[in-house]
């Protein structure tokens, strides 16, 4: 580990366009040596294009940065890898199929022609050993779980010796638990002033722990910031909503959902992965008219499957799936039926066709039905494109036409695109994953508005969200899936979040 | 110029460019082994297409190309490269003679159509498992029906070796012949058998299927994201099998009228490549169904002009494989040109802001450490 | 004949030599193709590769008088094959399998076009190595005379595995075969590192080819592959991506290729064809029992999604 303590990192009046969107208008921050600096701001904010005009993925086009004495301009994420300025991202980067050796080693810059393993792995051994992370040297990255997985995408920029580091949203794939784990010995680290950490997150709780400094976007520009220290969570929040932040107020609910019948239920579904091993074992969970039912988890804990299963995507191993009181198999007759809705994240991965027109893709529920198929047997693409300019026009998507393809639309866009297609007409259960993952403030506003109105309408939710800020703004009752059961039920009104978080961590009172 | 003027241009211009240029290649290889190109071209103008004699031998030769390429054709919209025509064909001329046989006393009618029947069943049925094994347990289909072509001639040596072979056969071992009963004529006022009708009709029913169909559309959505298609109810298994029966069906028609209206015994000229050819007519007509039309007749053209090059000049009979080979790599290489033409850049949809905030909010390069 | 003097062992050990005589053009093709995959890219036309390489092979060691030249031109044709299927797969919008079938088409048609004037000449072989001189049993000694070619092969299987391991270029090349993404934060093009691979994987299936005109069966004919070119794909699903599991899959596939010819020497005839048809069957078995519609393989490039 290197002793010199790392350089002063000054950015000065950054500004970055793209097109006629300024995404970044005038924005300075100072990350003095050791310390942690927190960027604060919601999804759009430009806290990205601000840490990626610094790592040299964007060339900015005002301003200027400078590390220690001298000015710097890396042209590629390699060159500032050089300076000894690195990135840990929110997406592993680490190649599964190959050892937590073979990943350290691979992402040196020079690589000598013979790899001597022994050797290798005593070196690696003694670098480790110097840093507060431990893991297992020889396992297949694979098999590790993702509060590992962070471990080393940070043991890497250590070993490249990066001396200042900056994080983007490190905690979204780890337990309470093991977020605060990673972030309290990287806050170690910057305080005997072997790194400086920038680290990019919305959540309060982190900030106010772990950050020495703050500096809060909204919009492309710096609204706020200063030492956390002289900051309540409250100030942060009002500054990176604005003046015209929402209240935390919950919409009163319009008929309690107590009495109202079981619409869809499952009973000791299990479920296996993509590898064949056990993910969901034995869940059963019930959802009333009128309700949602939050499912929090960490990804990778079995709600994935549970969704794919009452999706349709995938076979479950055992148990049951009951709508209505009748056995479901998510065929196309049965969720025509029981009027049975998904709304997966990723849309465009898991119910979009990318190459077919928006037309036709807003068409899927219902093309094989009058009037869009005569006699049950052509399809009619005028009577699809009519109804698809009606749902565009009523859900704002924003396309040149209803017969461009679904896949050169913004990913906004093709949500919406999903949750016309979804909602539209009498929905009786709907099973909504991560339905706002990656959009912007006044989308997920939106899309929040429609399915707290389906709920009202009548419709029974199930909302899967790695955002517990989601669930307690839209579930009526609140489940924690761990490992793949469900380990704690609560309601946001009853909810205490420690309590929450050491579910999910799986450190539960199991029942 | 507007979008879909290009489009159209481009869906004429680009393959009718690539084939001038795969011309120009060819014309280098034979040139190189001693012949002079333009003769050559000549030669295989007038084997092809030069005469009404000539012609209607290629729309004879073109027939089956049809079936088989609809056999690679059709299950490509599911997203599956299917090369198992050949085996195909050769079960479905091994039925088509059985059938034959069984039904020697029947009205021509009846015993041409069990004929066509058995020949459909079969080669349907040997696609299908291939589609099934695909289904259920993820095989992939490309090797899987290649290994299958192998497997069928084996089985197809086996039979007219064995058990159905005529012993009056010798220098070429051949099955006992279908009844004159079964046998498919030709079409009326030509020399072209009933052959040329099915493939046509085929292609034209492939194309209602595909395109304008609720099962095609149903189709099209699993080739283009099966998830997106479970996820929308669609039973991707049941359809995915059915329509590789369908496409099998075709290939295996093509052989019993190879049986039917050809050769009326099953022997080693039915392993003809037919299968092969028509894989290569499906990528040239870029997996349309009518496309498949214009392209079986010039590959038709093409292998009818083979003898006559072999006469003429003297060149080895794989010049015509050669000639193939060409074709479909500049083909797909041409494939990367679409789009080029229009001078405009492909414009970034809907307006700046939401795009740019949807942007930065998921990584462009995904992983980059 | 020696039938009486083995009694019940005449099968296993003809069963045996055949492996061994019939395995090298598996064993080169499937290493070849494990190395592309490897990187990330299927070659469907390595079929292809493997008649041209058995074709230029036969033709060179014809005209030079060596057969090792022939080896040398047989991989020097493969690598110009690998290169064409590297230059068209980096097209934009042209698919890996596509390419591969189009060069399989092209190939043999090419191999039978230049091939012609060479199907009656003779060309010297490749030497073979007696292993069972100590043996008094001719039909054992018939089953250990083992090719040379062979012998590197076996040689090359381990030193690709360590090469894939220990080496620079085996970790580049596992990269690029796991996340294209990854080879560019190391600084590699994932398109050029595979350019590599599958030209190198073309060499050892040309290779594999001029085993095929130069030992055995050792002359040039147009029916001279039977689709091994394409059975050693299949066989590098089934080896799980390993060189030496690759080794030892051709061996097996040899084996059931040699069940035919060796029942036949036993006088038995009755299903020649289906005892050939052996290993396409065993292939086809081995993939649906390893394959599963739910299940990822485990093993196999993340980037090879396509090849499944």
């Amino acid at each position: 580990m290197s002793a010199t303590k790392p350089p002063r990192l000054e950015v000065r009046g950054l500004g970055k366009r793209f097109g006629s969107f300024v995404a970044l208008d005038d924005v300075s921050l100072d990350v003095a040596p050791g310390t942690v600096h927190a960027l604060l701001g919601e999804n759009g904010a430009g806290k990205s294009t601000l840490v990626k005009s610094i790592m040299g993925y964007h060339r900015a086009d005002e301003g200027h940065v400078r590390l220690g004495e001298r000015e710097i301009v890396p042209k590629s994420p390699r060159e500032a890898q050089e300076l000894g300025i690195g990135m840990v991202y929110q997406h592993f980067t680490l190649v599964p199929n190959m050892t937590v050796a073979e990943n350290l080693v691979l992402s040196r810059p020079r690589l000598p022609f013979f790899l001597d393993w022994p050797k290798e792995h005593r070196d690696l051994a003694a670098f480790m050993s110097e840093t507060p992370f431990q893991v297992d040297l020889a396992s297949p990255v694979r098999s590790l779980a993702a509060g590992e997985k962070q471990k080393l995408e940070i043991l890497k920029q250590l070993y490249l010796k990066s001396s200042i580091i900056i994080l983007d949203e490190p905690t979204s794939v780890l337990t309470p638990a093991e977020a605060d784990e990673v972030l309290g010995l990287l806050h170690e680290m910057a305080q005997r002033g072997q790194v400086s950490l920038i680290i990019i997150t919305h959540k309060f709780r982190e900030v106010t722990a772990f950050a020495d400094e703050v500096t809060v976007l909204r919009r492309g520009r710096r609204v706020g910031g200063g030492t956390v220290k002289d900051l309540t969570p409250a100030a942060m929040a009002e500054m990176m909503m604005g003046a015209a932040a929402p209240q935390s107020v919950r919409p009163a609910r319009s008929n309690a959902p107590a009495r109202a019948e079981i619409r869809l239920e499952t009973q000791k579904l299990s479920a296996n992965d993509d590898f064949g091993l056990p993910a969901l074992s034995e869940v059963s969970i019930g959802v009333r008219s009128g309700e949602i039912v939050g499912i929090a988890a960490v990804a990778g804990n079995g709600q994935e499957e549970l969704v794919e299963v009452l999706a349709g995507q995938r076979q479950k191993a055992s148990g049951r799936v009951v709508v209505r009181g009748i056995d479901y198999r998510a065929t196309r007759k049965e969720s025509r039926l029981h009027k049975v809705r998904c709304l997966p994240e990723d849309p465009l991965r898991n119910a979009c066709v990318p190459p077919m027109s928006v037309a036709e893709n807003m068409s899927f529920r219902k093309f094989d039905e009058p009037p869009f198929a005569l006699a049950s047997l052509a399809i009619s693409p005028r009577a699809m494109a009519r109804s698809a300019e009606k749902l565009i026009a009523d859900y704002r998507v924003k396309t040149p036409s209803s017969l461009t393809p679904i896949a050169s639309l913004s990913g906004g866009n093709v949500q919406r695109a999903v949750l016309a297609r979804e909602l539209d007409g009498d929905v009786q259960v709907l099973i909504a994953a991560n339905p706002c993952m990656g959009l912007d403030f006044a989308a997920v506003a939106e899309i929040h508005d429609r399915i707290r109105k389906a709920r009202d309408a009548g419709t029974a939710i199930l909302l899967v969200s790695a955002d517990l800020d989601e669930i307690f703004a839209l579930a009526d009752r609140v489940l924690v899936m761990s490992e793949g059961k469900v380990v704690h039920e609560t309601t946001p009104a009853a909810a205490d979040l420690r309590v929450i978080g050491q579910c999910m961590a799986g450190q539960a009172e199991h029942g | 110029m507007n979008r879909r003027a290009v489009r159209a241009i481009e869906k004429v211009a680009i393959p009718s460019g690539a084939l001038a240029l795969s011309l120009v290649i060819f014309g280098v290889f034979v040139a190189l082994a001693g012949a002079d190109p333009f003769e050559v071209y000549y030669e295989m103008f007038r084997g092809g297409f030069g005469t009404w004699f000539s012609f209607q031998n290629t729309l004879q030769r073109s027939a089956p190309l049809m079936l088989t390429a609809l056999c690679a054709v059709i299950p490509a919209h599911l997203g599956l490269i299917v090369i198992g025509g050949e085996g195909a064909l050769l079960l479905g001329g091994l039925a088509a003679v059985i059938a034959g046989r069984a039904m020697g006393d029947s009205s021509p009618m009846v015993a041409s159509g069990a004929v066509v029947l058995a020949g459909a069943l079969a080669g349907g049925g040997w696609i299908a498992f291939s589609g099934a094994l695909r289904a259920f347990r993820g095989v992939n289909e490309t090797i899987s029906s290649l290994l299958l072509n192998y497997i069928a001639i084996a089985l197809f040596n086996h039979w007219v070796e064995g058990a159905l072979r005529d012993p009056t056969s010798l220098n070429k071992p051949s099955t006992r012949p279908i009844g004159d009963a079964a046998a498919i004529g030709n079409l009326p006022g030509m020399d072209v058998h009933w052959g040329l009708a099915f493939g046509l009709v085929a292609c034209v029913l492939a194309y209602f299927l595909i395109m304008r169909s609720v099962h095609g559309f149903a189709a099209r959505m699993i080739g283009g994201n099966a998830r997106a298609a479970a996820l929308s109810g669609i039973d991707v298994t049941r359809l995915t099998v059915a329509l590789c029966f369908a496409a099998g069906a075709a290939a295996g028609i093509a052989g019993a009228i190879e049986v039917g209206a050809v050769h009326h015994t099953a022997n080693a000229t039915l392993i003809a490549g037919y299968g092969y050819t028509g894989v290569l007519v499906a990528f040239l007509a870029r997996q349309h169904p009518l496309a498949v039309i214009p392209i079986s007749l010039l590959l038709g053209g093409i292998n009818a002009s083979g003898g006559l090059l072999q006469r003429t000049f003297h060149l080895p009979d794989a010049t015509v494989k050669v000639l193939q080979g060409i074709l479909f790599i500049v083909i797909l290489a041409s494939e990367t040109v679409y789009g080029r033409f229009d001078l405009r850049r492909p414009r970034k949809v809907a307006s700046p802001v939401p795009a740019a905030t949807d942007a930065e909010a998921d990584h462009p390069v995904k992983g980059a450490a | 004949m020696d039938a009486a003097s083995l009694g019940f062992w005449t099968v296993p050990l003809a069963m045996l030599g055949g492996a061994l005589r019939v395995s090298p053009p598996f064993l080169f093709v499937s290493l070849g193709e494990c190395i592309t995959e490897k990187s990330g890219r299927v070659n469907l036309g390595l079929e292809g590769t493997l008649v041209m390489g058995a074709m230029a092979g036969f033709g060179a060691a014809h005209h030079s008088g060596s057969p090792w030249l022939g080896v040398l031109a047989a991989g020097t044709v493969g690598a110009v094959f690998g290169l064409v299927h590297a230059w068209l797969c980096s097209l934009r919008r042209v698919h890996d399998v596509a390419v591969g079938i189009a060069l399989m088409v092209f190939g043999t048609g090419l191999a039978f076009f230049l091939g012609k004037p060479l199907i009656k000449p003779t060309a010297p072989q490749l030497p073979a190595l007696d292993l069972g001189a100590w043996s008094d049993a001719p039909a054992l000694r018939a089953a250990l005379r083992i090719n040379v070619l062979f012998l590197i092969g076996v040689a090359l299987a381990f030193a690709i595995r360590e090469t894939f391991r220990r080496t620079r270029i085996g970790l580049v090349l596992r990269t690029a075969g796991e996340s294209a993404d990854a080879a560019r934060a190391l600084g590699y093009d994932a398109n050029r590192v595979r350019a590599v691979a599958t030209i190198a994987g073309g060499f050892l299936a040309g290779v594999g080819g001029s085993f095929l005109s130069l030992y055995y069966p050792g002359s040039w004919n147009e029916g001279l592959s039977s689709g091994q070119g394409l059975m050693a794909v299949a066989l590098v699903i089934f080896a799980r991506w390993d060189p030496v599991r690759c080794l030892y899959a051709s061996l097996l596939f040899g084996g059931a290729g040699a069940l035919g010819p060796a029942l036949q020497s036993l006088g038995i005839t009755t299903g020649y064809y289906l005892f050939g048809a052996a290993p396409y069957v065993l292939t086809l078995a081995i993939m649906i029992a390893t394959s599963s519609a739910e299940r990822t393989l485990a093993g196999m490039p993340a980037e090879l999604g396509a090849a499944r």
